[in-house]
This record gives structure tokens, sequence and C-alpha cells, in this order.
């Protein structure tokens, strides 16, 4: 069994700080007190420098929280250590930024180190939708956020979007939309508003002042997404992917075709030498394993074929591509692609998918349904 | 061992919460057969479930001792009876074992549907009976009303009834010296052999079958040889003893003699072999006539049961053998539901036996079960001429081949407030029933005898006469004649498969209703899938409601990067086990819950 191909490993850098934790966000943040950021630099530069990656990463990815929330001094240093795991400058990196936190100064820090593309957390242009979500930023700071991207010379920007909010109707969407498509990046990101358990606004779902929307409302944002994006120019290559083409994320693209890749910081996820795992998710329990030079790490599984096959076909049908199973039969060869194929097939029939016999892909309605497709192969 | 002079047997009849129970106490204080302190209330009642709903399932005689103010000491048995309609059989059989009854009339609520049927079975038997007016300390007691009413409904003299207050104890005394001098000594003593009743037959864990008996004549005692009389078994005394309140055996050469009542136990294992009514002779010198006439007592109400987990099957079948070595009259068999699984085909006596049983199953087994909806046994002629038997609308044969089915009928007796009329009027229409006579009882009460077919009162119309009666109504049935009836079987489908355990007979009028009601249900309950599913109710090939349940258009999570792959596998896994505990019928898969809920509505 072959888990990677020699040219794809990423690495991920997880930053846990926020200014302050937005409604909709159920990731692993904590407040950006000083003290917390020197362990948190300290402790990253130790967890990089003793990764020890068995190749050169081609992507790395630094998410978060709030990377750019880091002053530049220490953006520089995270940088240092994170070239220094990375075997050399890769081909693709991204950085995570919210409008507030994404200046002239850590940009022109990040493209120095070798970033190559930055990602805005936009989430709206709408003021009242933005204050709704408990975000820090003004639109006016949304676009001097992507002036300073340009004049930083990175030439490769997304926006987050979000779509499903509270309130906000198919006008405003669209409206949203053909705003972030006026602005120009070469890549864009929608989420359908999802509300997790840890997110703040679930209290507010949980308290009955907010409703969920039907699955059809939903469905009805997606496609009207899809449309516009589509006739932009924007080709979708995931669920919630856009991009020009050639500005695909190949980070993100490696970890849905079930490659390598290795997470440093709290929370992050790795999988790596046929294990797949996560660092602990709170900040000192994370540290104090670093220091220790005991790792603390939670859900880690040995992966088998079975496993890795299921989720090259489960996650890879994500991706608008695909999955091309005879590829897949190449690197995983113990599994059962005949009754692979014969759900294909069957998924076909139901208008699902689009099956030639080697490549599946989903059609529009199935991509809708990728977790009930899911389902079936599981 | 006492005089048969000075024996006397007698029971307590009432309608349900007319103070039986607790009266029953009283007197067994006021006799010293228990000491106050080591009263739990209630004593008779012994199932945790009878205390509970205030009812007496099963009855229970005590035998205690009172010195009446002649200076005489008699030997009372007190068997208690149980009050509900579907029990009247054993209520006639414990009635056969006395030769008195104290007729309990609560003073605020006036006879009731179930005075005058327990109050009509007594007379039938011949018994000296004691009008009770209970409750009189309470403000709203109603005395000369009640004795009015004893005297018009039950054409009882009233004149002489007891005033009692089982609560204070008021009229205990006059009751015990009432039972005395009213009731008769024992009857038919002086036949020449032995013959004695089996009134009732519990399981015990410990003794196993053990027959409560009622001696006419002559005397039993331990390891004599015995002869059921209805089939001619032979058997043994094992055991022999008296109720004092507790089963105690009776010392070594002693037994029970003629006008005692006691319990044996015998070789017999299996409780389906002792019948209830049966009569006792001796083999030796065996009695030409029995007492009375056997009679086998027939499930009228049926459903299917089964475990809410797949798993629990083997418990299940163990808990109903259980329950049926204590419940003769409930009998249960195997059988299968494409959609419910394995479970089984259970038959009651009425619908409050099958609460009781599913209840008890629920409880003292600890087991989730779901019943399909109730059934009576239809009569179905064929075409052929052959006539068969059905308890289960799946095994409705074709409509084709039917020529006509026949339902069972009962004649009830509403006792309602006269204002109440007109909605208990439309109520009775509403389920297919026929108003005969009407009987004033007083200012404010009528009796409404009408004439329902049984399918119809199965699920909500003893609640609806208490709602519309605001709890003043009550009814009585004795079962009635199979009327051939405009019936058919209706099937509920989803993409055009059957679901079995929706399926029912209705009556023809009232398919298309009742058909729309449970695909709008249906509809409302089942999770939307890939797929548009058809929900469909249909009379063999004929759909006569429909419900289109649209194709679920949007499930997959938003953003699912490196990080999300384990809790997206936990998920799918989570979905996956789910998906396993739903039936799959046809193309479309259906949550336990879903069963659940159409089945308890009972739409």
């Amino acid at each position: 069994m072959t888990l990677s191909r020699q040219s794809a490993l990423g690495l991920y850098v997880h930053v846990p700080f926020c200014a302050r934790r937005c409604e909709f966000c159920a990731f692993y943040e904590v407040p950006p007190r000083r003290a917390d950021v020197e362990r948190y630099l300290a402790c990253a530069e130790r967890e990089l420098a003793e990764l020890h990656l068995p190749r050169r990463a081609e992507t790395v990815f630094w998410g978060g929280g709030t990377p750019s929330i880091l002053a530049p001094a220490d953006l520089e240093r995270l940088a240092g250590a994170t070239l220094g795991a990375s075997g050399g400058t890769p081909e693709e990196w991204t950085v995570e930024t919210t409008p507030a936190t994404c200046r002239a100064d850590r940009l022109a820090v990040l493209k120095n180190s070798g970033v190559t593309r930055v990602s805005i957390g936009v989430q709206s242009f709408d003021e009242a939708i933005l204050a709704g979500l408990g975000r820090l930023h003004t639109t006016a700071q949304v676009s001097e956020a992507i002036g300073a991207v340009r004049a930083a010379g990175i030439g490769n920007l997304n926006l987050d979007l979000m779509f499903a909010l509270p309130g906000q109707t198919l006008e405003e969407w669209e409206r949203d939309l053909r705003t972030a498509i006026a602005a120009g990046p070469e890549h864009i990101s929608t989420y359908c508003l999802t509300i997790e358990e840890s997110a703040p606004l679930f209290a507010r779902l949980a308290r009955g002042r907010l409703s969920r929307r039907t699955p059809d409302e939903e469905a009805a944002f997606y496609e009207r997404t899809w449309d516009l994006l589509e006739a932009a120019g924007y080709r979708q290559y995931e669920v919630s992917n856009f991009a020009r083409p050639g500005y695909e994320c190949v980070h993100n693209l490696n970890t849905w075709r079930m490659r390598e890749w290795a997470g440093v910081g709290p929370a992050a996820a790795s999988q790596l030498g046929l294990r797949r795992y996560a660092n602990a998710a709170n900040l000192a329990r994370w540290a104090e394993g670093v220091e220790k030079g005991a790792p603390a790490r939670t859900d880690e599984v040995i992966l088998d074929e079975a496993t890795l096959a299921t989720d090259a076909v489960v996650f890879g049908l994500r991706m608008v591509e695909g999955v091309d199973l005879a590829e897949l039969a190449a690197r995983f060869p113990s599994h059962d692609w005949a009754e692979v194929a014969r759900k294909a097939s069957e998924l076909e029939g139901q208008g699902l998918a689009e099956f030639d016999g080697r490549s599946l892909r989903l059609t529009r309605r199935g991509r809708l349904l990728a977790d009930e497709v899911a389902l079936e192969f599981f | 061992m006492a005089n048969v002079l000075n024996k006397r047997n007698f029971c307590i009849i009432a309608h349900i919460d007319h103070g039986k129970t607790t009266l029953s106490d009283r007197l067994l204080e006021a006799t010293g057969a228990v000491q106050k302190r080591e009263m739990k209330d209630q004593l008779l009642d012994s199932m945790d479930l009878e205390r509970e709903r205030g009812i007496t399932i099963k009855s229970h005689p005590v035998t205690v001792r009172y010195k009446h103010t002649d200076g005489t000491e008699y030997e009372l048995n007190l068997i208690d009876t149980p009050g509900h309609v579907d029990f009247s059989y054993e209520v006639s059989r414990s009635l056969a074992a006395c030769e008195g009854a104290l007729l309990l009339v609560d003073a605020g609520q006036g006879v009731e549907a179930q005075t005058v049927a327990n109050a009509t079975l007594a007379v039938n038997q011949n018994l000296a009976i004691i009008p009770v007016i209970n409750k009189v300390d309470l403000p709203g007691a109603d005395i000369e009303g009640v004795r009015h009413q004893i005297e018009e409904i039950l054409s009882i003299p009233a004149d002489d009834a007891v005033l009692a207050s089982g609560k204070t104890g008021i009229g205990i005394g006059d009751i015990l010296t009432a039972v005395v001098q009213r009731v008769p000594p024992p009857r038919w003593a002086d036949y020449p052999q032995a013959r004695m009743l089996i009134f009732d037959c519990v399981y015990d864990a410990f003794k196993g079958v053990v027959c409560y008996v009622r001696v006419f004549s002559g005397s039993i005692k331990l390891n004599d040889q015995i002869m059921m009389m209805s089939d001619g078994a032979k058997t043994e005394v094992k055991e022999i003893g008296r109720f004092s309140p507790k089963m105690t055996a009776c010392a070594a050469g002693e037994g029970l003699s003629a006008g005692d009542v006691g319990y044996i136990t015998t070789s017999i294992k299996d409780l389906s072999e002792v019948k209830i009514g049966d009569t006792i002779t001796m083999t030796a010198d065996p009695a030409a006539k029995p007492l009375i006439g056997y009679k086998a007592v027939k499930p009228m109400v049926f459903t299917g049961i089964y475990p809410i987990d797949t798993s629990d099957y083997e418990k299940l079948k163990v808990s109903m053998a259980k329950l049926r070595l204590n419940d003769a009259a409930f009998t249960y068999q195997a059988e299968n539901s494409v959609a419910l699984g394995f479970g089984f085909r259970c038959g009651f006596l009425g619908l409050l036996h099958m609460e009781i049983v599913m209840e008890r199953i629920r409880r003292e087994y600890n087991l989730d079960i779901i019943s399909t909806y109730p059934s009576v046994v239809y009569k179905v002629k064929l075409t052929d001429g052959r006539e068969i038997e059905v308890d289960n609308p799946v095994k409705m044969p074709d409509p084709s081949t039917i020529d006509t089915i026949s339902e069972p009928t009962i004649e009830a007796s509403l006792h309602i407030p006269s204002g109440s009329i007109g909605d208990i009027l439309a109520l009775v229409m509403e389920k297919r029933g026929v108003c005969g006579r009407t009987e004033t009882i007083d200012g404010h009460r009528v009796i409404l005898h009408v004439t329902l077919p049984l399918n119809e009162i199965l699920i909500d119309f003893n609640d609806r006469l208490k709602s519309i009666t605001k709890g003043y109504g009550s009814m009585d049935y004795d079962l009635a004649d199979y009327v051939a009836s405009k019936l058919v079987k209706m099937d509920i489908l989803v993409n055009g498969d059957p679901v079995d355990a929706f399926s029912c007979i209705v009556h023809e009028d009232k398919a298309v209703g009742r058909g729309r009601q449970l695909c709008a249900k249906l509809k409302e309950l089942l999770p939307q899938s890939m797929f548009k599913v058809a929900i469909q109710a249909a009379i063999g090939a004929k759909v006569i409601a429909r419900e289109t349940l649209s194709a679920l258009r949007k499930d997959v999570l938003a953003k699912c990067y490196g990080g999300d792959i384990t809790r997206k596998r936990k998920l799918l896994e989570k979905q996956k086990e789910g998906k396993k505990r739903m039936k799959q019928i046809g193309s479309v898969s259906i949550p336990q819950e879903a069963f659940v809920s159409i089945l308890k509505t009972n739409t």
C-alpha cells in the first residue's frame, strides 16, 4: 500500500490566538496573552524542529485561530521554524488572516518568508450581518486588507465567505458574492453556516432565538452560489471551494486525496506514516507535552488499507474531479473495488454520480448530498 | 374446625374506585386478621401495579375469625373480586364460591355501570345481597339518592342498606353483623360426595400452580387423590392450607371441609392445565354432577408485541412464558413482521388486560416493547364456502376470495349524565354504534343501551366517554353476536411496498379518513432521503390516500479539511449504526421511532 507519492506532503501549523471568539466558530482558539504567545512560539519551534519530515513538504498552511494576529517579529520567528521543518521553500504557503490583522507590516514579513497565498476571513460584506456574527471588522477594513495583500505582491488571494447566515436572504448573499467577485481574488471559499455545539451561536439556537434553515433552503443558497461563481470564471473544485484555473489550494487537495500531512500546534491534525492523530486541543496541555518531549495527542488511529481506501473515496468525492478508481486500486489493492464499482453504478443510475468505469464524480445533485453518498461507501 | 353453620362466605362487588379494597382492609383490621401497623394500605392488592392503578386484577381470599355479639365465633371467608369488565368471568367464578355479597356503592358517585353488571351477576348466582353505601363521610354524599338508585335500578331493597366509610371505619361493625345475620350458611353442604370449586389459580414461584378452592361438600386433606371433573384428570394434593391472610399450610392431619376456603397445590405443573370454574371431587368416590359449568375464557383482543431492540427477543419470550404461568387468559405465539422483526401475537380478554400485561413486561422484565394496532377476531366467509377466523390483518385473505367478513359486537350500557346524551350519541354514531333503549336513573343520569362493534372500542372509546362526561360516565359491556360488516383490509405502502405493521382492518366508510391520517403522520415521521418517497394507503390494488415525501436536497458538510476527517468518520459510523437499526422496506429505511410513534398515536 502506498499512502503517498513522493511529491505530496503538507505541513500544517495551527496558531490558536484570536482577538475574540466569532459567533459561528468551533475551532480551538484563545486570547493572545503575551505569556501564552511566548510559550506557544517556543513550543511550536521545538515541535517543528523535532518533526523530521521524511521529505520536503511541498505545501505549508498556517491556519487558526488567526495566524496574522502575531506581531511581525513573532511571525518571522514562526516562519523561520517552519522553513526549517519543511525542508526548503514550499511551492504553496497559505496564511489565514482576518481583515483587521491583514496589515502591510505583517504581509511584508510573510512575503519575505516565502508565503504565496493569503486567505482573508471576510465572511460577509454586510455590516449588519457582520455585527450579528460578532466580527471585529468593518467592510472598509476588508477593502484595505485586500489592497494590502496586493500591495505586498502576494498573487494568490482567497476570500472566505459564509452564507445561510441568520436573517440573510438569497439576494443579500448574492450581493456579497458579487462584491467578492469584484474584488478580484484568485480563490473564493464559501461556507454554509453550520452551527456546531461548541460555537456560541449554538446557545442562541438552543434558546430558540435562532432557527435552523431547512435543507431545501440551504440547497437554494448552494445552487445560487455555484451558478454565480461559475459564471464569473471561478471553477468549483470542491463542495465549498472555487478558483480561477491553476489557483486551487494544493494543500487541501492533498488532504481530500488522502496524502500525508503533518500538523504542528494545539489541535493540529496529522496523517503521517500510516498514523492519523491530533494534537491536544488545549494550549497548556499541548505545550506541556512538547516541553516534556511526550506529545499530548488524541484520536490516534493506525491506518489500514481499507480505512484509507474508503476515506479516499468518501472525501475524494467532495472534489469536483471526483476519484480515479483505477489509481486508488493501484494504491490500495486489497480493497473491495468491485463493490465500490457496483455502488458507483448504482449512484449513476440514481443521477447522483457520473461513472465511466474508472473515474467517479458526483453530479451537482450528488455533491449537495455528498454525506448521504458517503454512507453508501462506509 | 368450625361448625358449617358458623361459616360465612361472601365477597364485595363494586364499580372501580368505589372503595372496595379499602373497605376490605378495614374488615381485616376489625377482625384482627392483621395488625394495623402491619398493614400496607390496600393489603389485598398484592401486585404493585394493582396498588398503583387502584384496581384489583386477581382475587385474593382471606379467612378471618369473628366473634359475634351473640358470643359465637364465626369463620368468615372474604373473597375479593376484580372490578373490571375484562375479568367478568373471574368475577362470576368468585361469586360462585360465596353465599352472599356486599354491594358497595359510593355515596357520591351512585350506581354505575359495573355496579349494575356485578349486581346482576350476583343475583344470577342467588347470592344474598347486602347493599353498603360507602364514603358516607364525604361532603358530596347523597345517601337518599343512592338508596333510591339501588331500589330503582337494581331492584334491591335498600331500607336496610349499611352506611359505611372504609376510610374512617364507620359501619364496619354493622357490616360484620349483617354478614353473619343476612348471608346464609354454606349451601350444598350435605351433597353425598365431595365437591369443591376452583375459583382462581395462580403461579407461585416456590409452590408452583396454586388453586384457590371453596369446599362445598365433603372434605379434603394432604395426599388425597382428587379428580378434575371437566376432563377427568387425576392428581394428588401436595399441599393444603388457608389464607390467614397469608397462605398458611394446614397442620398435619387437618384439611378443609364444607364451607371452607383455602388453597391446594397438586402435581399439576402448568397453569393452563387448571381450569378456573372446574369442580374437584375425590377419585375414590366421585360426584355425579359438577357444581357449575366450566367455561373456557377466550381472548377477544389481539395485538403483536415486538421488542424495540431485536436482540431482546429471547428475553421477551422468557417474560411471556412467565406471565402466562400466572395468567391463563393471556395467550401468545411467535410471529414475525417484515417491519418489526421477530415478536409475538398475543391474545387478551380486553383492553385493560392488554395494558396490564404490556406494562408488566415493561416493568417486571425491563423490556422496551412496541405493539401493533390491536385487532379483534374476525370471521371470514370465503367464496369457496369455508369460514376462517382472522385475528391479524396481515393474515386477511385476498379480497377476491372473500364472501363476507363478520365482526364481533358488544351490547354496552353507558351510564352518563343526562346533559351529555347528545355528545355521547354522536360518539356512538361515529363508532358505528346503534342505540337501543334509554333508561333514566334519576334527574341527572341515564343509561344508554347500545350495540357497538368491538373493534371500535379498542382504542379511544372509553377515554372519550370519560372526557365527554367529565369523568362521570361509565361503561359496561357483554359480548354479543358476530355481524356481517363492510370491512376492508387497508395497507400502507412506502414506495409501493406494504409495511405489514401498519396494516389494519377498517370499515369501508372510514378507510379513506384513516388512510389519510396515517399517510400524513408517516410523512411527518419519515426522514427525508435521497429519493422521493410515495406514502400510500391502499385497499387491495386501489390507492385511497397518498402523500409524497420530497427528496432531501442537501446533506453535505460545509468544511471538511484534514482536521475534520476523524470527526466526520465518527459521525458516519454513528449514522451507519442508526441506519442498521432502521427497517428496510423496499428502498426506504424506516426508523424504529416512526413505528413507535405511529403505533402509539393510533391515529
